[in-house]
């Protein structure tokens, strides 16, 4: 099977500073991949590589199975999308005018502008000038750019980072089924609530290194610690190991009556990332 | 390599369409030299410098910073990446840019010449002269442009090409230093006034082919290094 995107021993290195450092990694066509880590682990840098704004030192980075530089191609341009955290609106022109050039410019029909506009909950908004937007507002016009041509595969960077909890959850189930209608989706991002929602794997940058790469239950299982809380209905909680004199307690308390609630111990991603870097992500 | 003239007109209407919402723009770089041609209407002078100065005004003003504010819009408000990473070729964006640049220059030097009264000695040598001019004010306001990190910045940056070439003449004469005297000969407003002047003596190509050089020579220039610049400065940092 092919891969969308094929990074291999990849380096970027500005000046004497290296950005990014022996970097593997494929994303398959169809998944939404995600890729996390704190500010300034080299995200942004990736991001930019991979739509060709950046040239990579050494290594290999190829793009529907052909190297990225040939992704300046319009044909080729055409088949992605990009949303970064600083793309630009034009501020006096209205919502509709900024979308109206690229439809012209991916040759994509206008009639599209008003079927992505209800999807994000901005047709009523196509007539404001830009500058009268919010912030977040803003964020989710840049998303319909990004989406106006249907694009094969789609690279966003930090894209809810401005956005309240219902817009954020609104714009999450636009990727959602963008990426069931075969849309593979690259995102960049320092939220593990957004990366866990959304992606099918997921890797972990760290200073310029991947220093995991998996799924999100594998990442889970792998770094749990194999225990369970026990909520007992006199308000104690209790942590035991999952083994054989584990089992016998929880039968026990079932038998007394005495078991309210049982959870696993599953650490969530941010908790892995502490465990695999020594720091958060934020 | 791929053209697309959709892609470059989808360029000039938005560009259009964002003109004219930005009176600030109409205000400085259009009714501005309109206003000086109104105000040079009244003089007798056949001083070279004073009889091209409303056409030098217009190239200066409009040509070069419609287009330094322009570019420079697009850098500052990270709009100029969006564009680069769509379809549009890195020629079609600038060719778009500079068309609808050069079509506004070419009304206002067509308005300055009515509002000023002034005489168009040699309409052919002289459209040629104005085309020549138009490359070298619109690269000059590529440049500008790009090299500014703000659109208050393509002021501060265009001061000096503002001064230098239109009041050239003017400082040379004040300040008569033979040195500075030389190279203010060789600026293209000083060719285009001497060429209007020996044009306005009926004069013909034997005359004025050596300002018509250093014209083409500059337009060849300047031209030359807005592409490298706009190669190495198109992505906003």
């Amino acid at each position: 099977m092919r891969h969308e995107i094929e990074v291999r021993q990849m380096v970027k290195t500005f000046g004497k500073k290296t950005a990014l450092s022996g970097v593997n990694f494929h994303v398959r066509r169809g998944e939404i991949f995600g890729f996390l880590g704190p500010s300034g682990s080299g995200k942004t840098t990736m991001v930019k590589i991979l739509t060709s704004q950046l040239l990579h030192t050494a290594g290999s980075v190829q793009v529907f199975g052909t190297d990225v530089s040939k992704l300046r191609d319009p044909s080729q341009l055409k088949r992605i999308g990009i949303l970064t955290d600083n793309s630009g609106l034009y501020d006096r022109l209205t919502v509709y005018e900024n979308l109206e050039l690229f439809c012209r410019l991916y040759d994509v029909d206008v009639k599209r502008i008003d079927e992505v506009l209800e999807e994000v909950n901005l047709i009523q908004d196509k007539k404001t000038a830009v500058r009268k937007l919010s912030k977040g507002m803003k964020q989710r016009v840049t998303l319909v750019r990004a989406l106006l041509h249907k694009p094969e595969l789609l690279f966003l960077d930090e894209p809810t980072s401005a956005l309240d909890p219902t817009n954020k959850k609104q714009i999450h189930e636009s990727l959602r089924k963008l990426n069931e209608s075969g849309t593979t989706i690259f995102l960049s991002t320092h939220d593990m609530q957004e990366a866990e929602s959304l992606c099918q794997r997921l890797a972990f940058l760290d200073h310029g290194k991947i220093v995991e790469l998996d799924n999100p239950h594998n990442l889970r299982v792998k770094y749990g610690d194999s225990t369970i809380s026990l909520v007992l209905r006199n308000g104690s909680r209790i942590q035991i190991k999952q083994d054989e004199a584990g089992a016998q307690t929880v039968a026990q308390y079932i038998a007394k009556g005495e078991l309210m609630s049982i959870h696993s111990n599953e650490p969530t991603l941010g908790e892995i990332f502490i465990q695999l870097t020594g720091r958060s992500l934020q | 390599m791929t053209f697309s003239v959709q892609r470059v007109s989808a360029i000039i209407v938005k560009d259009v369409k964002d003109l004219f919402k930005n009176s600030y723009m109409i205000l400085i770089t259009i009714l501005l030299p309109l206003g000086m041609a109104a105000l040079l209407s009244d003089s007798d002078s056949d001083d070279a410098s004073l009889l091209g100065m409303p056409i030098n005004l217009a190239l200066v003003i409009t040509g070069a910073f419609v287009q330094a504010t322009m570019m420079a819009e697009e850098k500052e408000k990270n709009t100029l990446r969006a564009l680069l990473l769509s379809p549009a070729t890195r020629m079609e964006i600038i060719l778009g840019k500079s068309l609808l640049s050069s079509l506004i220059t070419i009304l206002v030097v067509i308005g300055s010449i009515f509002i000023s009264k002034m005489h168009v000695p040699g309409l052919f040598y002289f459209t040629i002269m104005v085309v020549l001019s138009i490359v070298i004010f619109v690269s000059l306001g590529t440049i500008i442009g790009l090299i500014s990190r703000t659109v208050m910045e393509t002021s501060i940056v265009g001061l000096p090409v503002l001064v230098i070439f239109t009041y050239g003449s003017l400082i040379s004469t004040t300040l008569d230093n033979p040195v500075f005297s030389t190279i203010i000969s060789y600026l293209p407003t000083e060719s285009f006034s001497a060429a209007l002047i020996g044009l306005e003596q009926n004069g013909g190509f034997t005359e004025i082919k050596w300002h018509l050089l250093n014209m083409l020579l500059w337009a060849i220039g300047s031209l030359a290094i807005a592409v490298i610049v706009y190669g190495r400065r198109r992505f906003d940092k």
